[in-house]
């Protein structure tokens, strides 16, 4: 399985390739052409990226970021949600980097196989970033409904944190 | 995003004052370079996923794709802005096959183009839900942390993650449709608009 999945990646590319060739595409050209438009992406969005990286970074040395995980606890394991993956509820829609660095240390900490390590990585999976989402795609643009949409993101991703615990129990 | 950063910001000012006022430069720098890291590590993925993208661009992937997931788009973002579905379509279908990092790119785009249209404040919210629920089809980066940390059996956890982001995502396009209202529906008469953005966009192909 896994290593079916790790083919896939370089099976997209060499499709693509041969399909282009297939069309006559210059696909050098076409390639760079491509890569040349990263940069101005990139400048484009750096500014949003590192201010909220220096907040999140302003979050975990001022320890408010704990304190609100240790709130926030008791709440989760009366919903389902085990106690030990808090940390990584609270992280993940903040930060990509920041909330894989959390799942590693829970899987470490309880072992790969262990309930409360499986719940975490299904909870990882069923949503993404979603303050990286709105710094990122939606940066510079003001638009008055992206408050409701992050919180309907934010508590989609809840509900469904709930349903995977629930489900790492009777699968 | 102003009042929230504002309000983070002040707090955790205030509380590093009171504790520790010397580390608030560090912290601050440190959070800028890590920005800078993350921007440099996506130069990198954009290139790969930007340069490949290109190429089908070229070779009429692109839009193949598109024709298949546009019915669908055009009915969940309510709009009729042609290059904005082509990549709205592309963003959906990236999305899928679970590289994400190819997704972000189209996403912006998407962003940037449903802004301009009528219908923006329920479009943009659609794309903005759409994304941050995400509906992956092969979880593949937890699965390399599993492999990496050598667990029994990586992938038991596959199937109930297909499940838990199919109900965050349908939740969260059900809760749009509720709370987000779409000014389509009010507005009609106005034909002639997506027509002068097809014209324009079959021009700049």
């Amino acid at each position: 399985m896994n290593y079916l999945l790790g083919l896939i990646v370089p099976i997209i590319f060499l499709a693509s390739f041969l399909f282009a060739i297939f069309r006559k595409v210059k696909i050098y050209d076409s390639f760079t052409q491509g890569v040349k438009g990263a940069i101005p992406l990139i400048l484009s969005i750096f500014p949003y990226i590192a201010a909220v990286t220096m907040l999140c970074k302003l979050l975990e040395v001022s320890g408010l970021e704990k304190a609100l995980t240790s709130w926030v606890a008791p709440l989760f394991s009366f919903t389902g949600i085990p106690e030990e993956i808090a940390p990584l509820v609270i992280m993940k829609p903040l930060s990509g980097s920041g909330s894989i660095a959390v799942l590693t240390q829970i899987l470490e900490r309880y072992g790969v196989d262990s309930y409360a390590a499986r719940c975490a990585c299904v909870a990882y999976g069923t949503s993404d970033t979603a303050f990286y989402i709105g710094a990122v795609y939606f940066a510079g643009l003001e638009r008055k409904k992206m408050t409701t949409a992050l919180v309907i993101s934010l508590f989609s991703f809840l509900i469904s944190v709930i349903f995977s615990c629930f489900l790492c129990r009777i699968m | 995003m102003n009042a929230l950063f504002s309000l983070l910001f002040a707090i955790c000012t205030l509380l590093l004052l009171y504790i520790s006022p010397e580390t608030f430069l560090p912290a601050l720098l440190d959070g800028a370079s890590k920005g800078a890291a993350v921007c440099v590590s996506l130069v990198a993925t954009y290139s790969v996923w930007l340069g490949l993208m290109q190429v089908w661009e070229d070779s009429g992937v692109t839009r193949a794709v598109s024709k298949l997931v546009k019915p669908f788009a055009k009915r969940l973002f309510k709009t009729d802005d042609e290059e904005a579905l082509k990549a709205v379509s592309m963003n959906m279908s990236v999305n899928l096959l679970g590289i994400s990092g190819a997704a972000t790119p189209y996403g912006v785009k998407a962003a940037n183009l449903l802004d301009k249209t009528k219908n923006a404040e329920y479009s943009s919210a659609m794309l903005f839900v759409l994304n941050a629920t995400s509906l992956q089809l092969i979880p593949t980066s937890i699965i390399a942390v599993r492999v990496a940390l050598k667990s029994a059996n990586p992938t038991d956890i596959v199937i109930p993650t297909i499940l838990a982001t199919l109900l965050s995502t349908i939740l969260g396009i059900i809760l749009t449709k509720l709370f987000i209202k779409d000014e389509k529906a009010r507005d009609t008469g106005r034909v002639c608009m997506p027509k002068r953005l097809q014209t324009k966009g079959a021009g700049t192909r």
